[in-house]
Formats: structure tokens, sequence, C-alpha cells
């Protein structure tokens, strides 16, 4: 069943690098088969292509290949690039899109028309009601996916028959499992909600008949005719346009655009063969129209292809590659494709200041909703200058590794002898499971399928060079593969064996080439590598070495998926690469190195939470974007003005807070788009927003973060010293003097072993990974001290333990780490087994810190209480059902008046709130004439202090609520008697604590 | 049904078994090593409890007087506290009493406590009677259970008792009667301020 069925044509070179088509299904897909169709074309060189054209098809309407023409509709994001571009060459073919028959509408996707359309029917927000209301006036098979309020999930709502049962309307549920989407009873189970939607536009499988688009979708033609679609919004239900009836076969043509007459010129020519030549024009447009036209919607597909992508218009990387967020900023939409490509090239200099976009969640039928965290003005720290200075610029943007190479899989297993080989046609699959309706043909990307198609469609692309090149029709591609003997093994989950397919046969391609090829070979002089190279590898690079390495924070299935691809390489290439190499094909020396791109391509196809992770991060940067320039504003104030905060804690806290509220931002933001519910199963939203945070915000930071919170312990009166002083105490210490009880120790071999986890630790960003590394050294005691005794031991042996083991590592750093992730750690981890092991590792280094200490009184630090206070007070206002807890950023002020006596009100009062600004409040809360003459007194049964303007009056209540015996004490805002108010009793908060 | 995650802490002497009862409740088996957590300081179960799972994540403390200082860590935002003495040892139950002020005076507010005399199972050892620690127990509006976590006895019920006092999510505010909290008293000196 698996087919693997890519074909290639030849007379490709450096200057018209191949392009690379891939319609691949979603991942888990029963059906199976992934189908990698490769599209070789080369519209300025040889005359001589067509005989490098596999034969036409001539079984093309066999199921098979109708099953593999939906696929090719459904999937793909190369192909909607491809799409994109040959639908922006207007300048070259723009004839064929005045031919009779207008075939542009055709390269247009279900998938690309749902993802650019979604605001009119993916409305999380409408209710069931709503819903019908919209539905009824609609035909059967229409459908909007909306979130039920009843079911507490997203469903599929569809207008059925009349006829088929009582009910109009039918919803269908759809289920989020970890990674994916699956309409509830159907095995079949996608990445993302676009393409579970597309998938069902075209087979029906547990839905009583396939869906439908609206008509003005459907036939929509261009771009820009969806993008007015999509602009209506849920509006489009009620607008005039959704009512408009197709009355002909031939849609509308835009009438924005202006016809050149180059384009006018050639329609006569072309306008035999477009009929059935469709999709299949491969750019070699201009590098920059490229961007443009792609669908705003579309960011998260696209960019994501844009690493292997890019071998096709290199120089349109330079620009493309820092500017294409531009693309969702309305202005450009709108201007013609040339201006739009000005403003593109010339983008970096241009910085309007961007603006929030608008939330989304149905903008334009009702009211959004409240945004869940601050609002995104507020979300700069308050000190935050508003000016960031031109300096700052973020760090990392310039940071281009090179790249490593790719291991080349196929290098040692090439078969000289391919290249000579005829073509092995593959055995064919089953007819797909069910059949398709009559009018989905309509809609289905039809190919080429004779030689005088072909041989037009070569010359026609000799008749300029800016034109796009001939495309091989897929039909084609896939008869010549069509009859191969090789019948991969079966595997019972098929998405992976569809992956591994797709994958090899990319290798395998680059070693099907002439024997010439050598791996030695230097990239091609050609000034598009030489423009493109670099980009790409730092930009494909710096995803791929970190994701790998750093940045799986163990997620299963995307480690797993990405282990169990490698290894097939090897096993599957062979076999599809006799059956690829086809005798005629040659590929150019130009692919060298662009399909090693491929296998990252697909890896990451599967993981749809990489995808938004790496979309996110990408907005991140550009600094057009609001979330941009809020990031990267606050990047550049966090590395310029770190002095600024009193504490290490204080620093953390305030990138926390940041990290935050920025993810509160992007939750309701439109700047996401698609939203990031079509894209991520709701319940892994947050972690997959966490996640990118810490990528776009931690990241850059790290060696700012790193460098300040040791200044922190350095300066802080020679705590540094203290900690090394005290660590290497309780290094001498033999277990049993640190409370070890019968448990076994570690070995030193065991301590190195532990130490050597510490230092890689302190190497990541990510608080989350920095965990898992604590949690495996946890994990590594527990088995020491079980494999020595057999039973299983809990805190009254664990926490000792833990506590020599710290002690043993004597490794002062180990405290910034923990404070590191105590700060930063997503609060609602903090009460799982990661945050239990950071409290555990805490606890024990603040014995070690208090060593001495804790010999002579057997206290823990004031100090370490009062952090401990100040971390729980943040972890439970960060959780969604508030506690009694959150109050206790209140503060209870009593005002005590000569005549009136006393009146107590409670004030919100942050922890590093200071007195002076508590003394504003208060007079401001008592409504006082003269508040100059008050100040803030802490009142115990036998003292009363005047605290000073800069002391942090909730820190001291901390401080003395964790004593072992509290005192009664009260915050008291009075008359200072003898007015001399810059005189206060209490200079520091370690003062004013010795009240007793 | 909605999951809830329910941070319990365990406190109480060392040696008394806060551990092994923890053990016995997760893994109904003294020494079977199949929790999915990596050791037996911190585990979690889930129990449905009326419409709600109730996922607890219960955090085993140190019973040492030296590690007494960092309990507040572990107690902090817990829904529940088991507070576990040693039915053979009097000491462990003026622990306990130390543990109940302390929860008194700095835990959360609406914690649910239990309290639990383990080693049931050496009733002829016996040295706090039961009597006086149920009575104990009332008198702070507490949850007493006796148990063996050698026999299995009265682990489950705890647990379920517990549950039975959390306070259902939609309505956090119904105050049902038989529930009983340990709430922070009032200090009235507090409040007055001249």
């Amino acid at each position: 069943m698996t087919n693997c069925l890519p074909a290639l044509c030849s007379r490709c070179d450096q200057y018209s690098p191949p392009v690379l088509r891939f319609h691949f299904l979603a991942s888990n897909l029963r059906l199976s088969n992934a189908v990698c169709f490769i599209y070789c074309c080369s519209p300025s060189t040889s005359p001589s292509s067509s005989s490098y054209i596999p034969s036409p098809v001539s079984a093309s309407h066999s199921l098979f290949f109708q099953l593999i023409d939906t696929f090719a509709l459904e999937i793909g994001e190369l192909k909607k690039e491809m799409v994109q571009t040959s639908s922006s060459l207007c300048g070259g073919v723009g004839g064929e899109r005045d031919s009779g028959y207008d075939s542009l509408w055709r390269r247009m996707s279900v998938l690309d028309r749902l993802t650019q359309t979604h605001p009119v029917w993916l409305l999380l927000a409408v209710s069931e009601e709503e819903a019908s209301d919209v539905l009824l006036k609609q035909p059967p098979g229409v459908f909007l996916v909306r979130k039920s309020a009843a079911l507490q999930r997203k469903v599929l709502s569809v207008r059925l028959r009349e006829d088929q049962s009582g009910t109009p309307i039918c919803h269908f549920a759809v289920r989020e499992s970890q990674y994916t989407f699956s309409l509830e009873g159907s095995g079949i189970s996608f990445a993302d909600l676009f393409r579970l939607v597309a998938f069902y536009c075209i087979s029906r499988d547990v839905l009583p008949f396939t869906l439908k688009l609206p008509e003005a979708i459907a036939s929509a033609t261009t771009r820009k005719e969806l993008e007015e679609v999509a602009q209506l919004g849920a509006g489009f239900w009620d607008s005039a346009l959704c009512s408009q009836r197709r009355s002909s076969p031939r849609p509308r043509r835009p009438l924005s655009r202006t016809l050149s007459p180059q384009r006018t010129n050639r329609n006569s020519e072309v306008e035999g063969s477009q009929q059935r030549h469709t999709g299949l024009h491969c750019d070699s447009a201009p590098p920059t129209l490229r961007s443009h036209a792609a669908p705003p919607s579309f960011h998260l597909e696209r960019r994501h292809s844009s690493g292997p992508l890019c071998f096709l218009n290199p120089l349109f990387l330079q620009t493309h590659h820092h500017h294409h967020h531009r693309e969702d900023e309305p202005p450009l939409r709108a201007v013609d494709e040339k201006h739009a490509d000005e403003i593109k090239v010339n983008g970096k200099s241009r910085s309007p200041p961007p603006r929030p976009p608008p939330p989304r969640s149905m903008p334009r039928r009702r009211p959004a909703p409240p945004p869940p965290g601050p609002p995104p003005a507020t979300t700069r720290p308050k000190s935050m200058p508003e000016a960031i200075p031109a300096s700052a610029k973020p760090r990392y943007t310039s940071i281009k590794r090179p790249a490593p190479a790719r291991p080349s899989m196929g290098a040692k297993q090439s078969s000289p002898s391919k290249t000579a080989s005829p073509p092995i046609p593959v055995s064919s699959n089953p007819p797909p499971p069910r059949p398709k309706k009559p009018d989905l043909e309509a809609h289905r990307c039809h190919i080429a399928l004779d030689d005088e198609t072909i041989a037009k469609a070569l010359s026609r692309a000799k008749l300029s060079p800016c034109q796009p090149p001939p495309a091989v029709p897929a039909d084609a591609l896939l008869e010549n593969n069509a009859g191969s003997p090789s019948s991969p093994n079966e595997r019972g989950r098929q998405r992976l064996s569809d992956m591994s397919m797709s994958t090899s046969s990319s290798d395998s391609l680059e070693y099907s080439q002439s024997p010439g090829f050598s791996l030695g070979l230097a990239p091609s002089p050609s000034r598009h590598l030489t423009h493109q190279d670099p980009v790409e590898d730092s930009s494909d690079d710096d995803e791929y070495g970190e994701e790998d390495e750093d940045e799986d924070y163990g997620v299963g299935l995307e480690t797993d998926l990405e282990m169990r691809l490698r290894p097939s390489f090897k096993s599957r290439r062979q076999r599809v690469g006799v059956s690829l190499s086809g005798g005629s094909f040659i590929l150019p020396r130009a692919l060298k190195g662009r399909f090693r791109k491929v296998s990252g391509m697909l890896s990451s196809l599967v993981t749809p939470k990489r995808r938004v992770v790496k979309r996110i991060t990408e907005v991140s940067r550009d600094k057009s974007s609001y979330f941009g320039s809020l990031v990267q504003d606050y990047i550049s104030f966090v590395q310029e003005n770190r002095g600024c905060h009193t504490s290490g804690i204080d620093f953390l806290q305030t990138l926390r807070q940041f990290m935050t509220q920025m993810k509160a931002y992007l939750r309701q933001s439109s700047e996401l788009d698609p939203p990031i519910e079509s894209l991520i199963p709701e319940d892994q939203i947050d972690q997959v927003l966490e996640k990118a945070m810490h990528k776009c915000v931690l990241k850059p930071l790290k060696s700012v973060i790193e460098a300040a919170l040791h200044d922190f312990q350095v300066r802080d009166s020679g705590a540094w010293q203290q900690l090394r002083e005290n660590l290497a105490l309780a290094k001498a210490k033999k277990p049993q003097e640190l409370g070890v009880d019968g448990a076994v120790p570690p070995d030193p071999v065991d301590i190195e072993k532990i130490c050597h986890k510490f230092l890689n630790m302190r190497k990541m960003y990510s608080p989350e990974k920095k965990v898992s590394v604590l949690l495996r050294v946890c994990k590594l005691i527990y088995t020491i001290m079980q494999d020595n005794s057999g039973r299983m031991y809990g805190a009254d042996d664990f926490l000792p333990m833990l506590t020599y083991v710290v002690a043993q590592c004597d490794m002062p750093q180990l405290d910034t780490e923990i404070q590191y992730m105590m700060e930063l750690l997503d609060p609602s981890l903090l009460q799982g087994e990661g945050g239990y092991y950071l409290t555990s590792a805490y606890g024990a280094m603040a014995l070690i810190k208090n060593f001495q200490e804790e010999q002579a009184a057997r206290v823990l630090s004031s100090e370490a209480r009062n952090t401990l206070h100040q971390w729980h007070r943040r972890r439970t206002t960060q959780r969604s059902v508030p506690s009694v807890d959150d109050f206790q950023n209140y503060l209870r002020v009593a005002l005590q008046e000569a005549e009136s006596g006393c009146t107590a009100k409670t004030l919100f009062v942050h922890p590093y709130t200071t007195t002076e600004e508590v003394c504003s409040l208060c007079a401001y809360r008592f409504k006082l004439p003269n508040p100059e003459n008050y100040a803030l007194f802490l009142v115990t049964e036998d003292t009363s202090q005047q605290l000073a303007p800069d002391t942090h009056p909730q820190l001291i209540k901390a401080e003395l609520h964790s004593r072992p015996c509290t005192q009664t004490f009260h915050f008291l805002y009075k008359k200072v008697p003898n007015l001399n108010l810059c005189v206060p009793a209490v200079a520091h908060n370690g003062n004013c604590l010795q009240v007793e | 049904m909605a999951i809830r995650e329910l941070k319990v802490c365990l406190l109480g002497d060392t040696g008394v078994g806060k551990s092994s009862i923890v053990c016995r409740f997760v893994q109904d088996h003294f020494d079977h090593n199949i929790s999915p957590t990596i050791g037996a300081s911190f585990l979690t179960k889930t129990v449905p409890s009326g419409n709600e799972l109730h996922k607890f994540l219960i955090w085993d403390t140190a019973g040492q007087e030296r590690f007494h200082s960092l309990a507040p860590m572990y107690y902090r935002g817990s829904a529940a506290a088991v507070i576990v003495y040693d039915i053979t040892k009097l000491d462990s139950f003026q622990t306990l009493k130390k543990w109940v002020k302390e929860l008194k005076e700095h835990g959360p507010e609406d914690i649910v406590v239990a309290i639990a005399g383990n080693k049931n199972d050496l009733g002829d050892i016996r040295e706090v009677p039961m009597k006086e620690a149920k009575e104990f127990a009332e008198s702070i509006a507490a949850i007493f259970i006796e148990t063996s976590a050698r026999n299995a006895v009265n682990v489950e019920e705890l647990f379920q008792k517990i549950s039975k006092q959390i306070p259902p999510l939609e309505n956090p505010e119904v105050d049902s009667n038989d529930s009983f909290k340990l709430t922070r008293q009032p200090a009235p000196s507090t409040r007055r301020c001249c």
C-alpha cells in the first residue's frame, strides 16, 4: 500500500531549482497514503525537456488516482506555495487567467480556501441556535465549526439534507487528542482543524456526505476574492456574497488586477491547454512576488515550510525571511503586488509603530470577550521606558550559526545502477474507501494528461525567461511508478510510515542522480545559491539544533516520531530510490543539499506544536507586529536595565510576569492567524504558549539573566561567599550528620554523575527542561537508595539524602539555578512533581545556606521563609481558582485620628510596594487633606515604629507572619507627632523587624 | 468529568508511617514499585468524587525536627493536610498537636485537616487512646480516622473523607453542614488598633 510515487523531470539547473511538492496527509491517517509528488521544471533552459517527461497517464480515472488527486488537493503546504507563486506570476503567465476556462481558481486547494476564510466558518463563539440559523439557509453540506457550550468541545455543525432525518442540522463532536484532531467515531485524525475540514470536504468518512464549501468560497478565483469573503467574517452568512449562486460555470475574474500586455498577448496561445493543465505551473517567479501572494492566513504552514522551500527562490528568501509577517497587515493585502513588493523589500527600514490588533473571536458579529489577562497596553513593566534605544537589536537576529551538515542518509547506499535502470512501477493502491461525489471533481486539481499539453507547456516555457516552467503532471509522475513491484513492509501505525516514506524518497532522490555527484561537491556558484544558503542554514539550523537537543521538553510523541523516523530512512531508501530513479531523470547538482532540508521539513510536519512555537517565535522577532514589538522592546530593556531590580528574585518575577501576560495576550490576539485553537488541542494551548515564551523571551536573555543573578548573589552582602563557606562545611559532613538515617548514600562516582547533570542543567534556558534534569537527578538518588535496600523511601529519607547530595556536589551556582526554576517555571506546574522536587531542592539548599545558623539555632533564616511566602503568593495568584492566599496581597491599614479613633481599610499592596507608595495610597483612600503630616507605623503590643519610605510593608508583614510565634501587629497610618518626616525611626527592613 | 488537582500535604513525626499510608493508598501495595512518579515522596492518585475527579497530588514531608522549618513550603497551597501520628508513640501525638497549631496559624485558611492514627494493627502496645485523639480532632473540627498501612485498613476511607470535604468547584461558596474546616481563628487584637 505504501506508495511512494515521486517522479521528477530533469532539466533543472541552478537557475531554476526544482520545485518540490509534497502532499502530505496529516499524520495518523489510517489510509496511509502519503504521496509525494516532485515536480522539477526548468523554465529557461533546454528545449528538449519533453523527452524527459514520463509517458502520460492513461488510466487517469482509476480510483487510485482519484485518491491521490484528492490528497493532492487536500494537503500540502508546498503546494500552497506553488499555487501562490503561480498565481502571482501575472506578469509572465497572466494570460492563463484570462483564458476562457479560468484554471486559476482550481489551483487553490480546498485547504487553501479553508485556511484563508476561517473567519467565516471557524466560529468558535457561536451558539447552537445561531449556527442553526446560519446553516438552515444553506444547502446541504455547508458547515460551521463552533464550540459547543454543552459538550465543552468543538463541534462540526453540518447542514443535512431535508429528507435525511428530522434534524436539518447535525453536530459532530471534534475529538482533540493530545496531538491531533479527529471527528468522534472516526479513526482518521489530523494535525489541525483545517486539514480535518478539508478532508471531510473530500471524503465523508463518518459523515452522511461530504462537506461543501459555501459557493462564494468554492468558486472564488483569487486570493483577493477569498479575502473579501474572509473579511466579512461571520457576517458573510448574511451577506449578498453568501446568497449569490453561481450562475455560470465560469467563476468571476478579479477586477482589480491590471492585465499586462504580455499577458493578454499570450492569451490565445495558452488558452487551449489551460483547461487541463492546472496547478502545475512551477515558479520561476521573481522571488519577491511569492511572499506577497501567500495567503495571509496561513503563516504557520507557509513559514514552516520555508526552510525546504527557500531553494525555490533564493532571492526571495532574503527579503521574505525577515518580512513575511508583514503580510497580515491589512494595508499590504490591499495594495497591488508590485507595490507590496517594494514595501516588503524596504520593510526593514520602515518601522511603523505596530498597534495591537483587535482581539479575535468574532469581532464582526459580537463584541470580543474581555481579554483573559491584563490589556496589552499594560504589559510592559511600569518602569520600562517607552522609547527603545536603537542599539537594542535582538541579538539572535545576528546569530547565524553555520549549519552542521545534516547526516546524509543515502550516501552509503546509493547505487550507481539506479540511474540507468528503467522506471520500475510501484504496485498501486487499493481504491479509495469511499466514492466521491461527482461535484467534487470540479474542485480537484486537474492534471495534464497528454503529451500535447505537456509539449505546449514546455514550449511556452521557452517563450520567456520569466514565465513559469512547465510542470510534470502529477498523473504522469504517478504513472511512471505505478507498477513498481516494491511493496513496503507494512507497519501497524501508518502515520510513521507515511513519514518515512516521503522522507526516504526525497533522500534517495539525492543519490539517484548521476554518479558524478559527490558529497563533497561545493555549492553551486550561482547567485541563487550563495544568496540563499546562509539564511536558510541559519534559520533551519537554529530551529533544528535546539529543538532536537534542547527543546523537546520530553514531549514523548515528537521525539518518538523523529526517533522512529530516522532509522527508517535507511531501510526504505534503497527501495524507493529504485522506483524513483526512473532512468530518465537526472537531478542537477543544484539539488544537492536541498533535499536535506526536506527531511527536516517533514519531520517537523508531524508536530503542530512545534509549528506554533516556531510561528510565535517568529512573530516575536518581528518588530512590525504588536507582539513582536512588545517582546523585542522588553528584551532590549532587560538587556540594558538589569540593574534596576532590587534582587534576583525581583528580576525573575518581572520576567515571569511578562511571560504570563504575553501568554494571555496571545490567547486573545488576532496576530496569531490562524487562531491557535485551530491548530492545537485546547488542553495543550497553555503548554505550547509557555514553550514559545521560553523560546522568545528566555532564550535570548539567558546570558543576561545568568549574569544578573550572579551579580545579585555576589553583591548581596557576601551571600555568595557565605554560601560557598557553608557548602564547604556541609560537604565535609557525613550523611548521618545531615539527617540521613539508614539509606545508602550515592558513592563518589554517582556524585560525579549528578554533578555532570547539574552542569548540563546550567546550559539550558527553559525552566521546564531544567526541572526535568532535576527530576532525573532525584530519580537517580532514589534508585541508588532503593537498589541498596529494596524498600521505597518517603520524604523522611529522601530530603536528607538530597541535602547530602547537594552538599557533595558543592556547586554554589546551583542556588541561582533553583531560583531561576522556582521563579520562572510555569506556575501551573508548581503543584506537581516538578514543583515538589524543586521545593525539596530549594529546601535542601536553604538548609545548607543556613548551615552554621542551623547548627546554632536549628531554624531556617527568616529570609528563606520570606522567600517562600513570596513564592507561594505568586503561585497562588497564577492559579485559575482564586485562593484565600491571594488576599495576602492585601494590607490592612488603620487610620488613627485623634478625634474619631481608628478606621481601618484594606488596601491592595504588592510585595514590593514601598511604604511611601502605601502612604500615598492611604492618603487617597482616607481622603486626608494633609497627608504630608502622616506616616505609616508598625505597631506591636509594646512598640511603635515609623516605617522608612523605602521599606516594603508586605515584606515586613510576611516576615512577621513567618516567625515561630507571631506577635500581634498592625499597620497604623497616623499623624507624625513632630512632623519630622525625614528622620524615620527605622531605616531598613532588617531593623524594623527587631521589634520584640 | 473535570479533573481537579488537589494538593495534599503529609505531616507528622518521622517514622509514623506517612509514606506507607500514601504508598498503600496509591499503589495498594506496600512495596510495589509501579508508581509513575519518580519516588515515593511525591505520589498522585485520581479518585472519583461526586461529579468530579479528584487528583490528589500528595506531598510528603520530612518529619525530622531539623526540616520542620521547611514545612511551610510544602503545606502552602494545600487543599488538605493529613497529619499522621503513631498510636504506639505518645510523642508523635504531641507533635501532631504542634502541627495543628502551626497550620491554624500559617496554613491556608480553608485547608481540610485529617488526623490519622497509624499502626492501628499494633493495638496491644497503644499509647494514644483512640478516645483522646478523637476528641482532639473534634475540637478542631478535623477528620479523624485510625489506619493501618500494613493491613490496608481505612486508608481508602481516609482519602474518601477528604474528598467529601473538598467543596465542589461550581459552588465554592457553599458551606455544607458536614464540612469541617480548620479556619484561622480571627485574632481580634489585630483588628483593633488602639
